[in-house]
């Protein structure tokens, strides 16, 4: 039977909570399209397979010290070996930092088409219909993959995590994988900071809507101080210079999960709101009806920040 | 060094959207500008000319108005480009664009570097540079912050989640995927705009770039829909003026959510 394999994901010996999640879809995407979900392990030593197979019926490993770290051109040789040496129909990856850096390539290594940053699938008489968001998260759109097989990335948290369970099949597949163009020298942290802003109860996030470093500071810097908690921010306030980095919330910034969040000028891109939306209460202020963060928001408020923020200072008094 | 950067006009993600037929945007609602992520790989490719010489071309596929992108980058700096002007491209997939852009490319020759910004605003896919890198057989790092350039060989950071960087050794030729806050991309001068005019900006066909995978039938995945995200939740939204929203708001966190 043909395989949807998951191509899992791992750091520092451990399997990323993504990979879960990918054999999640795997499962549903082998279940309309009459296929059986599997997962590659590619590595230096095959050491998490074990691991792997608690959530797949079966596992393939591809082991080689060009793999002890990933690169694009070690990943998608190995992909290739696994496709070609089984009977694989699609390839799901997780739409994260490395994803997003190798399944395109593997897409032009099978001759194949892609369809990334999926959030989910429906299948229509053995087709998949993959949905995505585009345009910053206004508007979602479906595609169908014409080659006869496909590569699909997915948005973190599109699908649950698989509970683990099984006792999946373990087989090795023998593939000589060449030295990546691309050496991992290490892995730094950028982001240390004099301030830890998960542990805050209260946050008062700006975004670009805040305009410049004067106004964030008047209306994000003190609504956070009048309430006794800490300022945050979106991507682009960092980016222009109007805050520290380590007072990013996001995909690429801080994980936070406050009593209360208050997002202004934020549109609640997908990469910020993977770092807030665990909060308790989250308010959103912003002047466009349709930004995605009321999606996610408890209470809104369509109008000005520059009007809102400063009603409410004089409203708590 | 030469440097091509690929740069894509989007909408103004603030615009008012109107799905036509399930199938377009309404343009005529829309203001266009240049994708943010590319102005970061503008900036990255000027300041590598200033350190080191040589040339930056832009290189962009869509219809007549993306122009008006292609000369902001010129007045930033760049010297020259190419617009693949073809409705087939407009009408293919990533892999056409990619297509039509490696062709682009191919026909300036000997291009040390290609930037592009990490993904476009509206179809965030993320796919195109990766693409453009395997067509032209040479590496790739997505997600660059940060780009040191000895002779042929660079030491690239890749962002990772959570604020980590990996840290990659590679040679030119190359393709970089570049992320925002890499740099502070410049505001285009006066006079960087009135030279901008006079710039050299090559208009093609597909075909006159040598790529044959167009339309429909040259891409790998279809169009089936779009519409608006339905979401099972919506905040409950507070109305009234903005005194009087703010005053209730403050009201329902003191009272309601009890979090202040
Ligand atoms: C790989 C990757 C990683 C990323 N990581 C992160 C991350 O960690 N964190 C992050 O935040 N982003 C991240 N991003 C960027 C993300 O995609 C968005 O670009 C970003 O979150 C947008 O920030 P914003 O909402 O502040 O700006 P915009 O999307 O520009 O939104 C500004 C909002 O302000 C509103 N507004 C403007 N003026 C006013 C006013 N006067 N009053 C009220 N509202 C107003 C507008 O209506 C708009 O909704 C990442 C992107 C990529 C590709």
């Amino acid at each position: 039977m043909a395989r949807i394999l998951v191509i899992a994901e791992h750091r520092n010996g451990a399997l990323s909570e993504g990979t879960l999640e990918l054999c999640k879809a795997a499962k549903a995407i082998a279940s309309a399209a009459g296929a059986q979900p599997a997962a590659a392990l590619l590595s230096k030593d095959g050491s998490l397979a074990a691991e792997l197979a608690k959530y797949v019926p079966e596992v393939f490993t591809v082991s080689d010290g060009n793999l002890e770290n990933y690169t694009a051109d070690a990943y998608t040789q190995a992909v290739k070996a696994v496709v070609d040496a089984q009977d694989v129909k699609g390839v799901v990856i997780a739409h994260s930092y490395d994803g997003v850096d190798f399944a395109a390539k593997v897409a032009m290594a099978l001759g194949c088409g892609i369809v990334s940053n999926c959030n989910k699938i429906e299948a229509q008489g053995g087709n998949i219909t993959f949905t995505r968001n585009t345009y910053n998260g206004k508007i979602q759109e479906q595609k169908t993959v014409k080659t006869d097989k496909f590569v699909a990335t997915f948005e973190k948290g599109a699908f649950d995590k698989e509970e683990a369970g099984g006792a999946g099949s373990v087989t090795a597949v023998s593939a000589s994988i060449s030295a990546s163009r691309t050496k991992v020298k290490e892995v730094v942290e950028t982001m240390a900071g004099s301030v830890d802003i998960s542990q805050a109860t209260i946050i008062v996030s700006g975004g670009r809507g805040t305009k410049d470093k004067d106004k964030y500071n008047d209306v994000i810097v003190n609504l956070a101080k009048k309430l006794g908690g800490e300022y945050a921010a979106s991507r682009p306030v960092v980016d222009s210079g109007w805050t520290d980095a380590a007072r990013q919330v996001g995909q690429s910034g801080k994980t936070v999960t406050p009593k209360l969040y208050i997002a202004a000028g934020i549109s609640g891109a997908i990469q910020h709101v993977a770092g807030m939306k665990g909060s308790q209460c989250i308010v959103a202020i912003n002047k466009d009806p349709e930004a995605p963060i009321f999606n996610i928001a408890t209470y809104g408020i369509v109008g000005d920040l520059f009007e809102v923020i400063p009603a409410m200072m004089e409203a708590i008094g | 060094m030469k440097i091509v950067v690929c740069v894509k006009e989007v909408p103004d993600m603030e615009s008012k959207f109107k799905i036509i037929g399930d199938s377009k945007i309404d343009e005529s609602q829309i203001a266009f500008k240049m994708n943010d992520f590319d102005q970061y790989a503008v900036e990255a490719a000027l300041q590598l000319k200033e350190k080191f010489g040589g040339e930056v071309m832009i290189v962009s596929a869509g219809p007549e108005r993306v122009a008006k992108e292609v000369r902001q980058a010129f007045a930033m700096g760049a010297d020259w480009g190419i617009q693949v002007q073809d409705p087939e491209v407009d009408a293919g997939d990533s892999f056409v664009v990619a297509s039509a852009l490696f062709g682009a490319i191919k026909t300036i020759g000997d291009v040390d570097l290609v930037l592009t910004g990490v993904q476009a605003e509206d179809d965030q896919a993320a796919v195109t540079g990766v693409m453009i890198a395997d067509m032209m057989g040479v590496p790739h790092c997505t997600n660059v912050v940060k780009l040191d350039v000895d002779g042929k060989n660079m030491k690239v950071n890749r962002e990772l989640e959570g604020g980590k960087n990996e840290v990659i050794e590679m040679a030119m030729p190359a393709v970089l995927s570049i992320q925002s806050g890499m740099n502070q991309p410049r505001y285009p001068t006066l006079p960087g705009i009135m030279k901008a005019k006079k710039k050299r900006l090559d208009v093609k066909k597909a075909a006159e770039v040598g790529c044959t995978a167009v339309g429909a039938a040259g891409s790998k995945t279809s169009f089936v829909k779009m519409f608006f995200p339905v979401s099972d939740h919506k905040a409950e939204i507070i109305q009234g003026d903005p005194k009087a929203a703010a005053a209730t708001l403050v009201n329902k966190l003191k009272n309601e959510a009890k979090v202040l």
